[in-house]
């Protein structure tokens, strides 16, 4: 894309979110090589809300500890900090949106639980693969389709010509999105990406979900949320918006070498820790 | 999970979410197994929707679908889904699987492993 069009919707979105304080001081705290463990602790349990949230979550099956982890000090040690960041990110980026059309309400459940899927489809890919920050991928999946509620809440005319679009002509919504704008949602959600200052990576995953052989360096992280999204929309684990399913990306899925017949076992996976992980991170609008 | 009327609940749904009155006094747990009493006794209390486990269908049109799955609509469902990228071996796989896994949750096979 070139750089009127990005200064266009750049424009048009001027007034996106910004994340909650807590998350950026804890942003900044864990790329500052100087900070402690009882710095982030200080910093979370400020926030009554965020540090029972992670209480919750480090204590789900999800993390499956054997024992119960009571401070937030214990989680930290146990979790690392990029985890911690992770986890808090996953907690409240939903939060940041209003919801200012009612309309919107069902349609944000939806979307919340395609991302949610799809974290979980990435997470449990990335454990197959002996990826070794999981989290991450997890973040990445949970974050991938971010543009979309950009344009629902931001843009509503042209997300309801898109919508109006993708159920008229049973298309993908970026089939949709390339017709009636000239951008995407997935150059909607590196923005944002960017403007939150989140590493790159996260960035170059969310620009690329759809076409992660172009994600450079980046391909074979971009590759697994690709996989992923395919996985729980085959799932139906949440709703992104259409019913279609996006082209495999042939080059990506080499790039991961993952045997189809071990994909049935996963998606078995997938289905269960989206069910158990759903009872912990909800989006309540 | 998914939002359902009381009308379009079933005995062996399990709650996703507590359930309390107005007075915010609990009624049921989350992860409660529902019976024909309970979802009376849900009725008697006004209530009007709760949250269950399971997954909406992906039609984009809203709740209560969820118990009209049958074999027949998810495989038509995963045809029109797959029906630009069928082609490709890896896609026709993962179709295979999507149905098998979807059967499953339709017979319930996955409820019984459940910690509820």
């Amino acid at each position: 894309m070139n750089a009127p069009d990005l200064n266009r919707i750049i424009a048009r979105v001027e007034d996106l979110p910004t994340l909650p304080r807590t998350v950026l001081k804890i942003t900044e705290l864990v790329n500052d090589p100087q900070s402690s463990a009882r710095d982030l602790a200080g910093i979370i349990t400020d926030d009554q809300v965020l540090a029972a949230r992670l209480l919750k979550l480090v204590n789900s099956s999800f993390y499956g500890f054997p024992q119960r982890i009571s401070t937030i000090t214990g989680a930290i040690v146990l979790l690392g900090f990029d985890a911690i960041r992770n986890l808090l990110l996953t907690t409240s980026v939903f939060d940041i949106f209003p919801n200012r059309k009612k309309a919107n309400q069902a349609g944000l459940e939806r979307l919340w639980d395609h991302s949610l899927g799809c974290a979980v489809g990435a997470k449990v890919l990335g454990n197959h693969l002996r990826y070794d920050k999981v989290e991450e991928l997890f973040v990445s999946g949970l974050l991938h389709d971010i543009g979309k509620i950009v344009e629902m809440i931001f843009m509503p005319e042209a997300f309801d010509r898109i919508s109006h679009l993708v159920r008229n002509e049973n298309i993908l919504m970026i089939t949709a999105e390339e017709r009636i704008l000239d951008y995407t949602h997935a150059d909607v959600g590196r923005l944002l990406a960017e403007k939150w200052n989140l590493p790159p990576k996260l960035g170059s995953v969310i620009r690329h979900h759809h076409r992660p052989s172009s994600a450079g360096r980046f391909t074979f992280e971009a590759a697994i949320v690709h996989l992923a999204d395919i996985l729980c929309r085959s799932l139906n684990l949440g709703y992104g918006g259409d019913n279609k399913m996006p082209a495999l990306d042939k080059m990506a899925w080499e790039t991961l070498r993952i045997s189809p017949q071990a994909i049935e076992s996963m998606m078995a996976e997938i289905k269960r820790e989206f069910d158990d992980i759903s009872l912990f991170i909800t989006y309540t609008p | 999970m998914i939002l359902l009327h009381l009308d379009e609940l079933k005995p062996g749904m399990i709650l996703a979410e507590p359930v309390y009155n107005q007075q915010e006094l609990l009624l049921l747990e989350q992860g409660t197994a529902l019976t024909k009493k309970r979802i009376w006794m849900l009725k008697t209390w006004g209530m009007g929707q709760v949250y269950v486990k399971g997954r909406p269908r992906g039609d984009g049109e809203g709740t209560g679908a969820a118990g009209m799955e049958t074999k027949e609509t998810i495989e038509k469902e995963l045809k029109e889904k797959f029906a630009d990228v069928a082609d490709d071996p890896v896609m026709a796989e993962i179709m295979k699987a999507a149905g098998r896994q979807l059967q499953k949750s339709l017979n319930g096979q996955d409820e019984g492993n459940e910690r509820t």
